[in-house]
């Protein structure tokens, strides 16, 4: 026998070396266990190997043979498992156990093979074995083992785990015993355990009723209390604050905060009914009412009673509404908080339950009176009790179950009719445990007050609500909820409140689970809801106070309360149909819109920078709309508004800190107001984003270059690939095209980029070559700043490569430059031409014939769609910019001609023209504005905003028609005035050429053509007597072709 | 064996991309990787060593519970690094990374950091993703990236290493608050009881990482 062992063994081991995976091994290792049943110095090592080696014998025999899983069960293999782990052998052993099992189980992919290793409750005699769990390593490797056991939880295989016999179901228990463990990662896989056997038991009723009878009281109230002591700590975090110190643990405690809440609700919507009644209740009653709720209303109230802070409680409500969805809790929560008097309510229900049950303060937060794992202890000794007199206890469940079915049927009904939860439900079906029948009667209590409350709210009228709503005298029940909500909205000092009210109040009406109508009763109407006529006057009131607040120089609300009082106003007053705002209180957001306005203007600049904020914070508030739950999760709003950035707190939840922030603040205001004013008006946004994707350039786009200005070039980019390509400089963009070989003259893009993106250097030792980079604006935060292209383009000599560089290096600026003109003309401000724009745009007319530089039109794009339409370039002509040069001219000379009304819209056309020469001769007067002051200074400086956008739009419209109508007139000139750079882009480019390089070259020729010039400004100067002779700006600035500015015009006259 | 650092890890992306074989090919090489074998666990512990000091990896596989928003959340907010995980040869699990990023990003403290990780390398025939497009993709978003295979455990070690590198860099720079153990860092106890499982093995082959990089 021994020697015949021996040389098994060694057998075994020859074998190994071969083949580690086969039967033959495992009995090997069969052997070597049953030599080595107890655990010594010695064998250790031995036996860890041996255990380990088990464990991909088996999973490689679950996979490739299943004759070696056969061998395993036959020998029981597992019993020497548990035999091992019972002799105390050692974290060593112990840890390698464990991770045997957790391989084992993970890995094992045959059901019958599950089972086997299921059935003869090993696992649960692993499960309850008392490891030392203050070793991290076995905790982990344990935790993670029951862990993977919930996850093969299912309606087969909860029975090895339930015995319903004998009350035991060890996995869950002994789990929940760890939901208060200090490591993070335990107390998550606790919850993942727990959600699994909760998503398990909805079929099984007898384990449903095991948890809810034996565990959840305990379970939950244990699970709330240690919540509400995190939220005291919270509070605490936040009161004894100083100057944000507290800032990183009270993150922590937030985010803790949080995932408890979504825990609940994970828990809620398994949507198990007898577990989320119990639930719905703890939380109810023993958190958010006593904590959370009662701390909104008592703050200067003294009381045995644990407290909040006004700020901590809203911000944590609104988590709570932002997450949880369940509409038992959420409607009777809401019922409290708006319509209850807060503390006759609490009073009262103290009393109630005085009353009806002996055991006093149901609805507080306290700590339970035992320990979790001692009230499971306890009642699985009465759960022992009954399983001997089992039939009993098991008739009693069933008989539940069967009346439960159409009863709860029936009370869904009724639960709907009434739309409040559920009424005594929770009575019937809790007649086992005392506790239980407690809370839950407590419960329908507050539910019948919140059914009659709402009943008689029903007959109410539109009317009688809103005078609820809004005045006080009518109002049969004060309503603290509501002053609160005011009085937060009131304040001047800052808008610490403020954000958390308006949170809430979104949060509220956001819920999916809300009544609707206990909103309407507050007239905070749900979004999207179809017919509503009224709205919150009082809120719509202090929401544009806020608006106005922010847009003045020093106020005091942060951007993310602004944002969210956009969102609010817009919530209540839009509708389907339309919009239903008072006049009135239109009135007074526009003032605050135009308030927005003056701020912007206060930090507009000609500096390079100020456009990349402008279209960087435009492009981040458009990519990143606000999200209320994601700002509700940030701890950093808890503390009091702060202006430094050296907090780390986001740009849109604090004050800005020096110039360049407050000016990126006043963008956003204006950006903000504007869109708001917008939509309330039912008007489209025409002008902004500064660009658009649609007009750009893309690659692939065909073009028509005939008659463009194109350097063939060499463009060697950094990985070493070499192209031939053509380079041409658009308006904003700048594009390497190759010939389309079906159509002479046009030509395919293959890169374009925008020119205010872009770097040119020289090459040092290559005269011909250039250095070109554009970046792409930042996507994301995180993502760095990405060269689209990062080439050099070599040219057949220096001159084209100066060319180029000065080509370039001007388009640059003149692209930037447009998109100012435009900002000005957001801003309403009067342009500031500067020489080069505007002499360009008057060129641009001229040079359609001669010169290349052009702006080329989408319809031009063999490629692109023609659904997209231009407004500027409806008016198709073969050359839009020309086209609109004609427009322009055509309109602008009847007015000249017919003498329109003289002082009234002389002024206009008047300064209109003037700025047409002036533009012409740029240079001569500094700006148009000085030209226009003498005309309209007298009436109101104010008077040009109002006018703008309306006259915008009427332009768009007219070039769209090509129909000169009477009111196009005055538009047009106004928009050769002031408008040109955002309405007409086209001429412009060309000009830049013109100015350039032909500057000398072309001057005769420009001169050849002032000529037809002088007519149509002489009217122009006829018709209006004041200012800028363009005659006379002509000679001052002789460079500029500017002279030759509109000459196409008139001459096709 | 004491440490001075305990870094919490998770493990992200699709189902079957070989998160928990990975895992296990980095924290126990006592399993060799075999051609009909395929091992994976969801827990896994190993002792590393960077700059002269002993860290400890805690890598938790979050597979399974996707479908609790509470569970992944917390995951993501307890871990001070994430491998993301996608399969080389499965385009789809490549076009799940932006939910999985966004996710991670929404959920976890800024500084975490996050490696991106193309699997199954060794199956060069049935490639389904360019290499060029990981390093693109991570480059876009700002992570590390490296192709692996559990398989043949080629840049195993250096994945999980590279990213506890990053982490030990930011706790010097001060990036992450050590003493603070929601962000998945923790400081070693003085002096720890014992060895940890495959700690032997692994002292070995955290040494000689330089040799085998390379390989894919």
């Amino acid at each position: 026998m021994f020697g015949r062992s021996r040389s098994w063994v060694g057998g075994g081991h020859g074998k190994s070396s071969r083949n580690i995976h086969s039967l033959d091994h495992l009995k090997y290792l069969y052997h070597v266990l049953t030599k080595n049943t107890t655990v010594t110095e010695q064998n250790r090592n031995l036996l860890v190997e041996t255990i380990r080696s088990i464990t991909e014998i088996l999973i490689w025999g679950d996979q490739n043979d299943s004759s070696v899983f056969d061998f395993f069960l036959e020998k029981n293999m597992f019993v020497f498992f548990l035999n091992i782990l019972r002799q105390k052998s050692g974290r060593y052993v112990c840890v390698q156990l464990l991770q045997t099992l957790n391989i084992l189980f993970e890995n094992i992919s045959h059901e019958t093979s599950l089972y086997y290793l299921l059935s003869n409750n090993y696992v649960n005699s692993i499960i309850v074995h008392k490891f030392d769990f203050s070793d991290e390593e076995i905790m982990a490797y344990y935790i993670s083992f029951l862990k993977t056991l919930s996850l093969k939880l299912n309606n087969h295989t909860v029975h090895f785990f339930y015995n319903e016999h004998t009350n035991d179901f060890a996995l869950y228990t002994e789990a929940i015993k760890f939901f208060n463990h200090p490591e993070s990662m335990v107390r998550i896989a606790v919850r993942t355990i727990t959600l699994n056997v909760y998503k398990v038991s909805l079929d099984n009723q007898a384990m449903l009723h095991y948890i809810r009878d034996k565990t959840a009281v305990p379970y939950f109230s244990n699970l709330v209390w240690f919540i509400g002591s995190h939220v005291i700590e919270l509070d605490n975090c936040v009161q004894t604050d100083e100057e944000h110190r507290n800032r990183g643990k009270l993150s922590d405690l937030v985010a803790e905060h949080l995932d408890h809440l979504h825990y609940l609700n994970d828990i809620l919507i398994i949507n198990c009914e007898f577990l989320n009644d119990v639930l719905t209740d703890h939380l109810l009653n023993r958190l958010f009412l006593p904590l959370y709720v009662y701390s909104l209303e008592n703050q200067d109230k003294g009381g045995e009673q644990p407290k909040i802070s006004l700020p901590v409680s809203l911000y944590l409500l609104s988590q709570v509404f932002l997450i949880i969805h369940h509409a038992p809790l959420v409607n009777s929560l809401a019922e409290v908080i708006l319509n209850g008097d807060l503390s006759e309510m609490y009073a009262k229900t103290e009393q109630d339950v005085q009353r009806s049950c002996a055991k006093p303060s149901i609805r507080c937060f306290i700590k339970p009176t035992e320990t979790l794992e001692r009230s499971l202890e306890m009642n699985k000794h009465k759960g022992k009790r009954r399983a001997q007199k089992r039939p009993n206890y098991k008739n009693v469940g069933e008989e539940e179950d069967e009346e439960k079915g159409p009863a709860e049927d029936a009370q869904e009904d009724t639960e709907k009719a009434k739309g409040t939860e559920g009424g005594s439900k929770g009575t019937k079906t809790s007649g086992e445990s005392e506790e239980i029948e407690m809370v839950i009667m407590e419960r329908s209590k507050l539910s019948e007050l919140a059914t009659s409350t709402s009943v008689q709210e029903q007959n109410t009228t539109d009317e009688e609500k809103s005078a609820a709503a809004t005045g006080y005298e009518n109002t049969q029940w004060s309503r603290p909820f509501l002053d609160m909500v005011y009085h937060s909205l009131d304040s001047t000092d800052d808008d610490y409140h403020a954000l958390f009210v308006l949170c809430l109040l979104y949060a509220m009406s956001h819920n999916k689970g809300m009544d609707p109508e206990k909103l309407e009763r507050i007239q905070l109407p749900v979004p999207n809801v179809a017919e509503k006529t009224t709205y919150n006057h009082l809120l719509a009131e202090r929401l544009i106070r806020i608006m106005n607040n922010a847009a003045q120089p020093d106020g005091k609300i942060r951007l993310a309360t602004l944002e969210l009082s956009c969102l609010l106003l817009k919530q209540q007053v839009l509708t389907s149909s339309g919009c239903i705002i008072k006049d009135v209180h239109l009135a007074c957001l526009e003032g605050a819109r135009e308030e927005s306005v003056h701020l912007v203007r206060h930090f507009y600049k000609g500096e390079e920078i100020f456009l990349d904020m402008f279209e960087d914070e435009y492009r981040s508030m458009t990519m990143k709309p606000m999200n209320v739950e994601y700002l509700m999760m940030d701890a950093s709003i808890l503390l009091p508004p702060t202006g430094t950035p050296l907090t780390g707190i986001d740009f849109v939840k604090r004050l800005p800190c020096g110039d360049v922030e407050k000016t990126r603040r006043a963008i956003r205001v204006f950006f903000m107001l504007r869109s708001l004013s917008l939509q309330l008006r039912g008007e489209p946004e025409t002008q902004l984003p500064l660009t658009r994707e649609e007009d750009l350039i893309k690659t692939d786009d065909v073009l028509d270059l005939n008659n463009s200005d194109l350097i063939a070039c060499t463009v060697i980019t950094k990985d070493g690939g070499m192209v031939q390509r053509f380079l041409a400089v658009d308006i904003y963009q700048m594009s390497l095209v190759e010939p389309d070989v079906s159509r002479l003259g046009w030509g395919v893009v293959k890169f374009a980029g925008l020119l205010q993106d872009m770097q040119v250097t020289g090459v040092e030792d290559d005269s011909r070559a250039l250095n070109i980079t554009i970046h792409k604006p930042a996507s994301s935060p995180h993502s760095k700043p990405f060269p689209i292209l990062q080439a050099t383009f070599i040219f057949s000599d220096h001159i084209r490569c100066i060319i180029a560089k000065q080509r370039l290096a001007k388009g640059r600026i003149q692209a930037r430059r447009m998109k100012m003109q435009r900002i000005a003309a957001l801003l309403d401000l009067p342009v500031q031409p500067t020489t080069e724009v505007l002499g360009f745009g008057l060129g641009s007319s001229t040079s359609t014939q001669h010169l290349p530089f052009r702006f080329y039109d989408q319809g031009r794009r063999g490629s692109s769609d023609p659904t997209v339409q231009r407004s500027v370039f409806a008016s198709v002509d073969k050359v839009p910019g020309f086209a609109v040069a004609q427009c322009i001219n055509q309109h602008s000379s009847p007015s000249l001609s017919s003498p329109s009304p003289p002082s009234a819209s002389g002024s206009p056309s008047g300064s209109g023209s003037t700025s047409h020469c002036d533009s012409g001769g740029a240079s001569s007067s500094s700006t148009p504005s000085m030209a226009q002051s003498p005309t309209d200074a007298p009436t109101t400086p104010e008077q040009p905003l109002p006018h703008f956008p309306d006259q915008l739009e009427i332009v768009n419209e007219t070039e769209a028609d090509s129909k000169p109508t009477k009111s196009l007139t005055r538009s047009a000139d106004m928009e050769t005035a002031n408008l040109s750079p955002s309405l007409i882009p086209a001429p412009q480019p060309t000009i830049s050429l013109l100015c350039e390089d032909t500057a000398d070259t072309l001057s005769v020729e420009s001169l050849t053509l002032v000529p037809p010039v002088d007519p149509c400004s002489l009217h122009t100067l006829t018709s209006i007597p004041p200012p800028p002779m363009p005659a006379v700006s002509c000679p001052v600035t002789p460079d500029k072709k500017a002279a030759c500015v509109e000459p196409t015009g008139p001459a096709e006259h | 064996m004491t440490y001075a650092y305990l870094f919490k890890y998770i493990i992200i992306g699709d189902t079957g991309v070989g998160k928990s074989c990975l895992l296990l090919q980095f924290t126990d090489k006592r399993f060799q990787p075999v051609h009909d074998l395929t091992i994976g666990v969801e827990f896994g512990a190993r002792m590393v060593n960077i700059d002269g000091k002993q860290i400890k990896l805690q890598i938790w596989d979050t597979a399974g519970q996707e479908s609790f928003r509470s569970i992944t959340r917390s995951y993501y907010r307890g871990a001070a690094g994430a491998l993301l995980v996608y399969d080389i040869t499965r385009r789809e699990t490549f076009n799940h990374l932006t939910s999985w990023l966004e996710d991670a990003r929404q959920h976890s403290s800024s500084n975490m950091v996050i490696m991106l990780i193309g699997n199954k390398s060794d199956l060069e025939s049935r490639r389904d993703v360019k290499r060029e497009e990981g390093e693109a993709f991570a480059r876009e978003h700002g992570l590390i990236f490296m192709e692996t295979s559990a398989k043949t455990a080629c840049n195993v070690e250096e994945a999980f290493i590279n990213t506890a590198k990053e982490i030990y860099r930011k706790i010097q720079q001060g990036l992450f608050d050590v003493h603070n153990e929601a962000n998945g860092i923790k400081i070693g106890p003085q002096q720890s009881i014992s060895t940890p499982v495959g700690s032997s093995t692994s002292q070995r082959n955290s040494r000689d990482i330089g040799s085998n990089s390379g390989c894919c």
